[in-house]
């Protein structure tokens, strides 16, 4: 039987009282590999930053248990959102994926350090972890970004437009990352992605999540992501 | 070199004034640092002001009620909470429209700036004592500063230094990237306000010893040198703090030897500092550049 890990029971969600999305019902069960999809401004950012409680509900409930204790997310944001204005190096940003665990005031031991290299040999960056983060490509940015999810050693990945921005290549060899860690892991996998057609070609995205108009639509890759179902979305968001 | 090792030695008559530099001049650039991160330069402008509307308001209200006479450390004390009170007031205003999704509007702020301006010079212009005195505030004349108020500025930069240094990776990660943070389980709220906290400290009392001029350039100028030459929030803060310590030693010995004002020859030489390294930076890329072609 399905594990539902986090849960949205009537959930209303939005920015400054205004709700976006409202009567949101749905589960993220354990092992899920879940691909939200759907046009600009429909919500699908909202929901994840719901899902990793970095937006309160202003109605209704979202629970995240896994085994009794508090799910454990690994958030990795639109790589754009993350300016410096005083840049850091690579494994200094992979290393805030430990801040969670370690308590105020504390230095980072050095098994977490270890942790942390760990980490970026996983996404390939082990050799550039003294180069500074801006100095990098999008794709490497976005591994980095992943790395330090990784650091907080997650129940759930949740990931926000990893693709966007980076050309055809080197979202293939992210996508391929996320499903090897997915397989590896056994991580449970969110993410918001534009790329239908990176993901149709990838067989671990099982279920896909269509935003639109306000409602949920959810089903499995080859009947979401079919022609007609995609033409239906594009004519509700042109029409 | 003479002049070096006079106002170096412990019984030179304005040693008090040198240490106070120095103390803000290593702890100062550290508080900078998160200003700069967190794009609140403009707000490292404001707040000084806004703190010497404060301490210009504690003189008048000073005079209003015991008249004037010679101020003593009641008066710093007095002047101390003044700044105080209205700097947290803005800070805790700021930071209460920040969370309900307003911003920290760059127009707001400027409001606050002129109107703070606004304020002290009409408070100064109804009381002839008081002015005088703010007005070497206003003008950064470091000269004298009485043993207790060096200890205070001691006591007060110092547990700044010590929560900086403790809580540097909480600070750091709400200030480059909150959302994070807040997947973390980290309590956003409780660490801008420790930061906030920080800042309003920081001004309060350095405006106090050194005027609004000298603690802005402070606060901004050596990090912004230090980020042209560190990477990484914590080298960046240690090389600010040691060019925020060579200036104010490099300006106070400059301003006795040449009798000029402290706090402007501070500013004055960290501008020139910053210059010279960013006309040796591009200097350097343009060399790069035509090697590589």
């Amino acid at each position: 039987m399905a594990e539902g890990i986090v849960r949205f029971q009537n959930v209303a969600l939005g920015y400054d009282g205004v709700p976006v999305l409202e009567g949101l019902a749905f589960d993220v069960n354990r092992g899920d590999f879940l691909a939200l999809v759907g046009p600009n401004g429909c919500g699908k950012s909202t929901i994840l930053k719901g899902m990793a409680g970095i937006l309160e509900p202003l109605r209704g409930c979202i629970s995240r248990e896994i085994d009794g204790s508090p799910v454990r997310f690994g958030y990795v944001p639109q790589r754009e959102t993350i300016e410096m204005v005083f840049p850091l190096t690579v494994f200094q940003v992979a290393l805030m994926g430990t801040y969670g665990r370690v308590g105020p005031g504390r230095p980072v031991t050095q098994a977490e350090r270890e942790l942390v290299r760990g980490c970026l040999d996983d996404v390939g960056l082990g050799d550039l972890q003294r180069k500074p983060f801006p100095a990098l490509s999008g794709g490497q940015r976005q591994r980095v970004l992943i790395a330090r999810a990784l650091a907080a050693e997650p129940d759930i990945l949740v990931l926000d437009e990893p693709l966007s921005g980076i050309d055809l290549g080197a979202a293939q060899v992210i996508m391929d990352l996320i499903e090897r860690l997915h397989r590896e892991r056994r991580l449970t996998i969110v993410m918001v992605s534009h790329h239908l057609k990176v993901l149709r070609e990838h067989q671990m995205v099982r279920e896909v999540v269509w935003v639109y108009e306000g409602k949920l639509l959810r089903g499995p890759v080859a009947t979401m992501l079919a022609p007609e179902t995609v033409f239906k979305m594009m004519d509700a968001e042109i029409g | 070199m003479d002049t070096l090792l006079e106002i170096l030695n412990p019984h030179f008559l304005l040693r008090n004034a040198l240490y106070g530099g120095l103390i803000i001049g290593i702890v100062a650039p550290l508080v900078g640092v998160y200003l700069l991160a967190r794009r609140m330069v403009f707000l490292g402008v404001a707040l000084p002001q806004i703190s010497t509307a404060g301490v210009a308001a504690a003189f008048v209200w000073h005079t209003y009620f015991h008249g004037h006479q010679s101020r003593d450390v009641s008066d710093f004390m007095l002047a101390l909470v003044g700044s105080t009170i209205l700097t947290f007031a803005v800070i805790l205003g700021l930071a209460l429209l920040e969370r309900r999704g307003r911003g920290l509007g760059e127009g707001r702020i400027g409001m606050l700036y002129a109107i703070a301006g606004a304020v002290t010079i009409l408070l100064l212009a109804s009381d002839r004592v008081t002015e005088i005195g703010v007005l070497g505030l206003l003008k950064g004349e470091i000269i004298a500063i009485p043993d207790i108020e060096l200890l205070i500025l001691f006591l007060g930069y110092g547990a700044i230094l010590i929560l900086l240094t403790v809580f540097h990776k909480e600070l750091v990660l709400v200030t480059v990237d909150r959302e994070m943070a807040i997947s973390l389980g980290k309590r956003v709220l409780v660490w801008d306000l420790v930061l906030f906290g920080i800042i309003g400290v920081a001004i309060s009392l350095g405006v106090l010893v050194v005027g609004p001029l000298v603690m802005f350039g402070f606060l901004i100028v050596p990090p912004m040198i230090a980020g042209r030459s560190a990477i990484g929030m914590r080298n960046v803060s240690i090389v600010a703090a040691l060019v925020g310590a060579g200036i104010a030693l490099a300006g106070f010995a400059a301003a006795y030897r040449l009798d000029l004002p402290t706090g402007p020859t501070d500013v004055a030489l960290a501008g020139v500092v910053l210059a010279v390294v960013m006309a040796w930076q591009s200097m350097r890329a343009f060399v790069f550049r035509t090697t590589v072609q």
